[in-house]
Parts: C-alpha cells; structure tokens; sequence
C-alpha cells in the first residue's frame, strides 16, 4: 500500500511541473546560418574513391599481368651426346656418350664375369642378351614408322633398362657367391 | 697286363664315387637368429625344424678343403670351402636344418637351392640352377640367372621379389607385394592376395590368376609374349591397357579402340567397380586378355 501511496505523489508532483521550457538563448540564428551555408562538394570524396579503385584495377591488373604472363621461351642447347630421347626414334639415331660409356662399363665387367661361368650358362646368359637386342631392335624399327607412339618409346626405355639390369645382375651374383673372401 | 689295365681303368672310373665324403656337423644356434649358407656347386637344401641348432648333413666331393659351421652370437654360417683354383671335385650336396624362426641367406654359383618351412626374411641367389621355396611368410629376394625360380607362400603379407634370366618365374599363394620378371621364360602367379605386383618380360608370358586388393596395382610388361590377367574375386580398379600390336580381350565389357589410323596398336582404358586400384599393361607384340 505504501508504494502505490508514493506513486500517486509522484505523478501528482510531475502534473504540476510546466509543460514548456523556454532555452536561455536564442538558438536561431546560429541553426539558419548552418541550414543557408553552401553544400559541401562530394567531388573530393567520389574522386579520391575513382582513383582508389583506379589504383586498386591497376594494382591488381598489373599483379595478374606478372603472374599469368609467360616467360620468355629460353631455348637451351644442350649437347648432342646428353639427348637419351634421340634413342626413340628408330634404329639410325645414336645413343648418347653417357649411356655408351655405362653400356661399355656393364659389357667389359660380363664379360669378366662370364669367363668364370660354364660354357652352358654363359652361352645361356649370352642368348639372353641377343634375345633383348632383337626386341630392341624390332622396337626401333616399328619407331621408324611411328616416331610419335609413346607406348613403343617407354617399351624401348624399358628394354635398354632390362638390358642393363641383366648385365648387373649376372656380375652381381656372380662376384657375389665367387668373389667372397671366405670361399 | 691288360686285365691290369682294365683294373686301373676301373679304378680310375671309381675313384670319383669313393671321393664322396659323408658329412654330419651341428652347433647351436638362436631360435629367431640368422643363417647364412654359401656353397658354390652341387645343392643346398634348407628345413626349417623346431630345435635351436643348425645341422648339417651331406656329402661334400674331395676336393672342397673343408664344411664351415661357425657361430657368432646369433648368426651361423655354413659355408662349402674350396681351392682357389678350384679343383674337378668340388661339388658338395648338403642339407641344413635351421631354426624355424631364422632368416637365411643362401648363395650358390652351380648349385640348386631348395627351402621349405623357414619363418624370417629370406634371400636366395644362385647363378646357375633352379630355386625353390615352399612356406613363405616374411619377405623373400630369390633369383637366379640361368634356371627357374618358384616360390609357394602361405598366405601372409610380405614383400617378394622372384627374378631370372633364362627360366620361368612362379609364385603361388603369395600375399602383399610381389615383383616377378623374367627374360625368355614366363612369369606366373596363381593364388594369393596382392597391394601391389609389378611383372614382365621380354618374351615370355605374364599370367595372373589372383586376387587384386581394394586400392591395389597391378603393373605388366612385356615385349613379345602375351599377358593373362584372371582376377579371383571382385575388382575395383581402372585400367589402361595398350598394344603395339596385339589383341585385346576384355571381360569386363569395354571394347579397345585402335590407337592410331595407321598403326595396328589397341588401347583399351576404362574402370571397374570404385576404380579405386590401378592396372597398367604394355606390350610390343603379345596379346592382353583380361577376366574374372
């Protein structure tokens, strides 16, 4: 009951206070001074936005431009006797010196090798060889006719590796068991 | 005179048979230790037996100066010793009993190997003559040069590399990864259970007949002979498949096209359930057939 008693004083008190207040100045002039002033320009704003995304294409553009640009073709010369790929297109081309010295290497240590072999399995291991050097060479002349078919350039690869990887393994296994210190 | 003669004669003819010595060694050895065997001409048969020792049985021809058996904390070695200059006797064909649980490595010039029911790692390598392995559980390196290499698994995953020069490749049973190639004679693989298997040759056949893994590779290669691949079970994989100048038979439905207008050569790429493996196969002149 207290409360609603207080309450009621309030809004009694508040109903008596006067409705106007009237400020201490006159404010007029100073608020038509303000309204009748010329309008700010926006140019400055909507030039120094025009140039910002001026910049910002340009910027953007330029950094575009020198990713996706292509570099200058750089042709490199490289020496006849390093181009392996020249074995890929028929029999007539040369292999390269790299591949050559390799090749000599494996042969002159066979050779080793299959002198301490019986004359069956050398002769076995040396009809192998010749075995490889015909599909090499049927591939290199089916080249020839197609020098552009990249299942007969890895078949060719492969063959040249097989040839290889029989050379070591004859003189791998060879010096493996014959050559140990122990027997 | 000439029945002494005939007698000398007969004795020399003789003599070679009664050169043979009888050998009977054994030492002991670690259960899961390693084994190495080294004999340069004649055979080398490998058991692998319960005990924790190494035997070893045979005969050894009379020129071999003596059979090696040592022991070094867990490895033994059992090696045929000969002359340097090697003489007309020197073949020896033994037999070693090795903990089942051993890795081994054996190694002959002239000489068969022969390995049953041994657990480690093995590795196995002969020039001339053949190589057979029966039981194999762990990872195997066997080759030779100039004979056949076959090898029978059990079932578990390892990593197997079965190679020769002159001669046929089989592996059956195997499981996990497998590398098989040979020059002049075919590769086959007949059973088992394969992530990865990589096999060619030169003019021999690749024939597969096993079953290729969810996500698995399957890589063949070969210039003149012809490769068969029978998948055992479901395959998921894509596939390319390409001929200079063989047929392609395909089961799984697509037919190859010509690879050129101008050339002979088929190609063939398409894929079967998720595609999630991958099978790639090449050749000059043999023909590619493809089922399960």
């Amino acid at each position: 009951m207290k409360d609603i008693e207080r309450d009621d004083k309030l809004i009694a008190a508040a109903s008596a206070l006067s409705t106007e207040i009237s400020p201490d100045r006159d404010l007029w002039p100073g608020i038509e001074q303000a309204v009748a002033a010329p309008k700010r320009s926006r140019w400055t704003p909507m030039l120094a936005q025009a140039a910002a995304v001026v910049l910002l294409v340009g910027a953007s553009s330029g950094v575009t431009y020198f990713a996706v640009k292509e570099e200058p073709l750089v042709v490199q010369v490289m020496n006849a006797d390093l181009r392996f790929e020249q074995t890929a297109f028929g029999a007539e081309q040369t292999l390269g010196s790299v591949y050559r010295s390799a090749q000599g290497d494996y042969q002159t240590e066979l050779n080793k090798e299959l002198e301490r072999l019986s004359p069956e399995v050398r002769a076995d291991i040396e009809n192998n060889l010749a075995l490889i050097k015909d599909a090499i060479a049927q591939i290199d002349l089916a080249l020839e006719e197609n020098p552009d078919n990249v299942l007969l350039q890895e078949l060719l690869v492969k063959t040249y590796r097989e040839q290889h990887t029989l050379m070591r393994r004859v003189g791998a296994l060879t010096q493996h068991v014959m050559v140990r210190k122990d027997i | 005179m000439k029945r002494t003669l005939v007698f000398l004669l007969g004795g020399l003819l003789v003599t070679p048979a009664l050169a043979e010595q009888q050998v009977d060694k054994t030492i002991d050895a670690a259960a899961n230790g390693s084994v190495e065997v080294y004999n340069t001409a004649g055979s080398i048969t490998v058991r692998g037996w319960s005990r924790n020792s190494v035997q070893v049985t045979g005969e050894i021809g009379d020129d071999v100066e003596e059979l090696v058996l040592e022991r070094d904390g867990d490895d033994v070695l059992v090696k045929v010793k000969v002359p340097r200059s090697h003489g007309r006797d020197i073949d020896a064909e033994i037999t070693v009993n090795v903990p089942q649980g051993s890795s081994i490595e054996v190694a002959g010039v002239s000489a068969d190997i022969d390995v049953e029911g041994v657990n480690g790692d093995q590795s196995l390598q002969t020039v001339s003559g053949d190589v057979e392995v029966v039981g194999v559980s762990a990872d195997l390196e066997a080759a030779s040069v100039s004979g056949d290499v076959q090898v029978t698994g059990t079932g578990e995953d390892g990593d197997t590399s079965a190679a020769t020069v002159s001669g046929d490749v089989s592996a059956t049973d195997l499981a996990g990864e497998l590398e098989a190639e040979s020059v002049s004679g075919d590769v086959t693989v007949a059973g088992g259970s394969f992530d990865r298997v990589y096999f060619e040759t030169v003019n021999g056949d690749l024939i597969f007949a096993a079953e290729l893994r969810g996500g698995g590779r399957l890589a063949a290669e070969s210039v003149n002979g012809d490769v068969e691949i029978d998948f055992k079970g479901e395959v998921s994989a894509s596939f390319d498949i390409e001929t200079f100048n063989g047929d392609i038979d395909n089961c799984f439905g697509p037919e190859p096209e010509r690879t050129s207008r101008y050339a002979p050569g088929l190609e063939l790429s398409f894929s079967q359930g998720d595609g999630d493996g991958r099978v790639v196969i090449e050749t000059l002149n043999g023909g590619v057939s493809i089922c399960n």
